[in-house]
């Protein structure tokens, strides 16, 4: 993965050049960061005049010129758990992680929200501001003071003029707020892939499957529904085409529990809808994986292997290693997702039986997230609009109409992912519906291109579309819906 | 953040209330109570915990622990609104201050906390009133999982959904998670212009984005809101009512029919070989789980469908057949319904009759020993009863495993098989009975009579016959009991032989007066002579003595043949000088009367 640019800070624009040299400063801020670390470390260990002090507060300051230097400008910023060098973030890896963490912590605890080096810098400044930080790390300033106010007045008081630090702002603690959302609702979609790609392979491979972690990774699921719905949804549009079987099958489990949580069911009751979603298309794990991964069509005898899934699935759970009782809910929920309200579909059916309610809210799910998504043997997704249409409107997709309907309900006019274009000229993705639901065409977007053509990079600018301007005209509207593909944007990358 | 509250006098309570002001935090300033507080309702419900652990929760130890944790929040929450503990591994600490503390991690609330990933725990007033129950029975249920076990404290706990209580933890189940990522692409290529040329690529992407506006508002294609069918935006009523009627369908559904159902539909569907070998053993894998979970229905059903799936699935191979033959032929075997029956006899709750009744119409005939072998031991009568009705059905179903039973000697099933015979007066099971009738057991060789008698039939009193001269008293009174009720004519020979018999007067004297009435019963007018001349057989020169017991048989006997003959010969010893003779004289009168 490359870094990313965030938007700049302080509300300034986007950049709108590809040509910015992200290697080079990526790089070099790591090195600083690393530096930086390395400069704490030694004097929490050394006297400041001991020679390992020396050569690490050196190499800190030859560091900071260097990007200075080539970059005309300094700025280490925290924002939520990340750390961004001039505006680019910097990746966490094995070989950084206990600098970058020692770092967080440190300007955590003196409430630091930036920390920028001037032209003229001196390496003593670096001493004292590291002196001073390793000193009052751990105590309560007197008199009241906030340990930022302290920490800076100290600094003054030590002719520091060249290194400036920025209070963390309240603004600063709502971006926290929105990042630590959106990165629980990561960890979460990337605990239910990884635990899907686990119970999958176990299947494959005749493994035992943890259901603990099963039960986590759904637990973990509804509690993002309930609790962060946009974030969770907006990383429904990865599609990862390599892990397509996997984050379907997270998708679909999300998109389930949303309708459910739209339906008004109980945390419980979604637990299970929200596990026999995850479950449902088990039996993939049973289907070879050259035709699983085929690309182009597949013939017939190959669409005769994939229609098995859902039987097999019936098999798998039935024999799961691991499960004490057999999840029946899932079972059903894997038999019946293709089967269609009237029982056209496959598997066929012998015995009277209906299709069960959460087979059939599944179905809904399962067949929206397929047909939106890019995958092996479907090269080209199918906008959102048409799939939503083509499941309301053709009775011979066998959904049940009321469930389409629900998920319709949940992801408005502009499902979460949608691609637009704006009346500014603008391209902008759909984050999610507008909290006011009267601006039911007016949803929150992330602009992706300026109105020049230009880039902005992911995660985008967030803006509402029912924005209005002094005169109390709407900023920007919809003109049309647009496919990412034609302007080389991956919708997925607005959301992570 | 822990709220602090306004000072006041600390009131009632069990709990030792802490003297002098709360010392300072790790900011300098007092704490909001005294962290004793909290360590005194920690040190609580760790009893409350064992509590739980040891006794019922209608045991008044544990009651009392319940009460007491009830009461040690009540001076915390006088103090401050909610706690936030944070979890070490072995400490519980508030506020910077170690509140609870145990090196070891056995019995260690911390370590309990700690390894399902909680790290943060918030108790909020009120927890104590509704949720400390729930709490205690969700901390005690962690503790005896074992390590492979579907949950843990932190799987537990999200399923009771507490509102007093909240926690915060790490994922320590994530080994092997990536975290998703950006695609890596670069954004922005557009494939009409130079990939390298950045102002290229900005102006392309700038011209498609106004060719593609100037489109839409030329050809009237921008979005407007009332393009939209706005009815499909909200649920109406009906749409809800439906939701509402559907989602209560799927949790009455009965799940592990409609699964089982499905394997069912595979096996006829799916002739593959490897994949009705799946089926097969998942079937045969089921009857146990489905017993220990009490679904006997669902275990009838199981076998019913394997009958269906005899005569409906095609191309079906012989020893898959077999194998679907043998699900009853298996679950009727002795080991495996007596299991079952100690499962019914062990429930809280038996089965619902009908079920019980539905499965056991399934099984074979091999069921009915086990079951005839625990009646007598059922301690419950509603199950014993339900059990009775249950082999009578087998029973009836399976004369041959009855037969069997009653040509096995030393089945612990014979004296229930014997009865049941006899109760269901099953004439093909005399011959089994003939045998039983020479059983070791006295006890055996009565029910046998008992049963023999019971059906009544030629061939069964002929077999009874044998009864008559049976070692024990009680088979022999019982056998010449029926035989006189029934008249029998085959016994008169045995009958005749003991009363006319010399020693005749050396059994006791009801037994004597059975055989003396059963010789008049079978006889009738033919033993008119013979019971007169022991009537009046009071001694003389050369004349046969009888005793006054045995002539008063006679007398009663005599009775019994209700003639008129047979009145005059009883008013011929009206006179008699024994009183035991005139007595039964007075009897006979009055009877042959009636």
């Amino acid at each position: 993965m490359s870094d990313e640019r965030r938007p700049a800070p302080r509300g300034s624009v986007a950049i709108t050049s590809a040509d910015t040299n992200e290697s080079v400063l990526r790089a070099s801020g790591r090195a600083l960061l690393i530096h930086f670390h390395g400069a704490q470390r030694a004097l929490k260990l050394y006297p400041v005049e001991n020679a390992t002090t020396q050569r690490a507060l050196d190499d800190l300051h030859r560091g900071a010129l260097q990007v200075l230097a080539a970059e005309q400008e300094l700025e280490v910023r925290v924002m939520g758990e990340f750390l961004f060098v001039n505006s680019l973030r910097l990746r966490l890896e094995l070989d950084n992680y206990a600098a970058f963490s020692s770092v967080l912590g440190m300007f955590r605890e003196f409430g630091i929200g930036a920390l920028r080096m001037d032209e003229g810098a001196e390496r003593r400044e670096w001493q004292v501001l590291l002196s001073l930080m390793a000193g009052q790390a751990g105590k309560t300033p007197a008199g009241g003071q906030s340990k930022f106010d302290d920490l800076r007045a100290r600094l003054e008081a030590g002719g520091v003029t060249h290194l400036v630090l920025e209070p963390e702002s309240e603004g600063q603690e709502f971006a926290d707020d929105a990042q630590a959302a959106k990165q629980a609702a990561k960890r979460c979609y990337s605990q239910g892939v990884a635990v899907t790609k686990e119970v999958m392979t176990g299947a494959r491979m005749g493994r035992a499957v943890s259901v603990k972690k099963m039960k986590r990774a759904v637990q973990s699921i509804v509690d993002q529904v309930l609790s962060n719905e946009t974030s969770v949804m907006g990383l429904t549009t990865i599609r990862d085409y390599d892990e397509y079987t996997f984050t379907h099958s997270v998708n679909v489990c999300i998109f389930s529990v949303a309708i459910g949580k739209k339906l008004g069911l109980e945390k419980k009751q979604l637990y299970d809808l929200g596990l026999a979603a995850l479950l449902h298309d088990i039996g993939k794990a049973r289907v070879p994986l050259e035709i699983l991964n085929k690309k182009g069509g597949l013939d017939e005898e190959e669409w005769k292997v994939m229609q098995a899934h859902p039987w097999l699935g019936v098999l798998t759970l039935f024999g799961l290693k691991g499960y004490g009782e057999v999840p029946y809910r899932s079972v059903l929920v894997a038999a019946e997702h293709h089967m269609k309200i009237d029982l056209t579909g496959y598997p066929r059916v012998i015995r009277p039986r209906e299709q069960g309610t959460y087979s059939r809210l599944v179905a809904v799910a399962d067949g929206y997230d397929a047909a939106t998504t890019r995958r092996s043997y479907q090269t080209v997704p199918i906008p959102s609009d048409k799939v939503l249409k083509e499941m309301w409107e053709n009775p011979r997709r066998g959904y049940d109409r009321v469930m389409v309907k629900a998920l319709i309900n949940l992801l408005g006019i502009y499902p979460v992912g949608t691609c637009v274009v704006l009346d500014t000229f603008e391209v902008a993705i759909v984050a999610g519906a507008n909290p006011d639901p009267t601006f039911l065409n007016r949803p929150l977007v992330r602009l992706a291109l300026d109105g020049q053509g230009g880039i902005v990079l992911p995660p985008g600018t967030l803006v509402d579309l029912a924005e209005r301007d002094a005169a109390g005209q709407f900023t920007r509207t919809i003109v049309k819906v647009t496919t990412p593909d034609r302007y080389g944007l991956t919708v997925g990358d607005y959301f992570v | 953040m822990t709220e602090p509250r306004e000072s006041g006098p600390r009131t009632t309570s069990a709990v030792q209330i802490p003297v002098g002001p709360p010392p300072d935090g790790p900011d300098g300033n007092p704490l909001p109570m005294h962290p004793q507080l909290l360590e005194e309702v920690l040190r609580t419900l760790m009893k409350a915990m064992r509590a739980t652990q040891m006794y019922l929760p209608n045991n008044p130890v544990y009651q009392r622990a319940v009460d007491t944790l009830r009461a040690a929040f009540k001076p915390m929450w006088e103090e401050v609104d909610e706690v936030n503990l944070v979890i070490h591994e072995t400490e519980l600490v508030w506020e910077g201050q170690t509140v609870y503390a145990n090196p070891g991690k056995g019995d260690n609330i911390a370590w309990l906390f700690f390894k399902d990933g909680i790290r943060s725990l918030l108790l909020k007033s009120g927890v104590e009133a509704e949720e400390l129950v729930p709490l205690l029975e969700v901390i005690n249920k962690a503790r005896t999982l074992p390590t492979d076990a579907e949950d843990d404290l932190l799987t537990l706990l999200w399923e009771y959904d507490f509102q007093f209580l909240h926690y915060q933890f790490v994922e320590v189940l994530q080994e092997g998670v990536t975290q998703v990522t950006s695609s890596g692409g670069t954004p922005g290529l557009v494939s009409s212009a130079a990939p390298d040329d950045v102002v290229a690529q900005r102006d392309a992407r700038q011209q498609a984005v106004k060719e593609e506006a100037d489109e839409a508002v030329n050809k009237s294609q921008v979005v407007r809101l009332e393009d939209f069918d706005s009815t499909l935006y909200f649920l109406d009523e009906a749409e809800v009512a439906y939701l509402k009627e559907q989602i209560g369908r799927e949790y009455s559904q009965d799940l592990r029919a409609n699964a089982m159902g499905t394997l069912y539909d595979l096996f006829e569907t799916q002739t593959e070989h490897a994949v009705r070998e799946e089926i097969l053993t998942i079937l045969e894998s089921f009857p146990p789980y489905l017993m220990a979970a009490g679904d006997l229905r669902a275990v009838a059903e199981m076998l019913r469908e394997a009958k269906v799936l005899v005569l409906r699935a095609r191309h079906l191979e012989e020893p898959q057949r077999e194998r679907l033959d043998q699900f009853a032929a298996v679950l009727s075997e002795p080991a495996v319904v007596e299991e079952m029956l100690q499962a019914i006899e062990e429930a809280v709750q038996p089965p619902p009759e009908a079920d019980l009744a539905e499965l056991f119409r399934e099984l074979r005939g091999t069921a009915l020993e086990p079951v005839l072998a625990w009646l007598p031991k059922l301690s419950k009568e509603q199950v014993r009863q339900m059990l009775e009705r249950v082999v009578t059905r087998l029973a009836e179903s399976f004369p041959a495993d009855v037969h069997k039973i009653l040509g096995t000697p030393e089945s612990a099933a014979l004296p229930g098989a014997v009865a049941l015979a006899g109760r269901l007066k099953m004439q093909s099971a005399v011959v089994g009975l003939a045998l039983t009738l020479q059983h070791a057991d006295p006890g055996i060789r009565l029910a046998t009579a008992q049963g023999l008698g019971g059906i009544g039939s030629p061939g069964a009193l002929q077999a009874l016959e044998r009864g008559l001269s049976d070692p024990d008293r009680e088979v022999r009174l019982f056998a010449v009991r029926v035989m006189a009720e029934k008249g029998y004519k085959g016994a008169l020979k045995s009958v005749e032989a003991l009363v006319l018999g010399k020693n005749v007067e050396s059994i006791d004297l009801t037994e004597r007066q059975a055989f003396f009435e059963a010789y008049a019963r079978i006889a009738a007018a033919a033993a008119l002579a013979p019971l007169s001349e022991i009537a009046g057989a009071k001694g003389g020169l050369f004349k046969k003595t009888f005793a006054p017991e045995t002539r008063a048989c006679a007398v009663m006997a005599l009775a019994r043949i209700k003639s008129p003959e047979a009145r005059a010969a009883i008013e011929k010893v009206a006179q008699d000088k024994e009183v035991v003779v005139r007595n039964a004289v007075a009897r006979a009168l009055r009877e042959i009367v009636t």
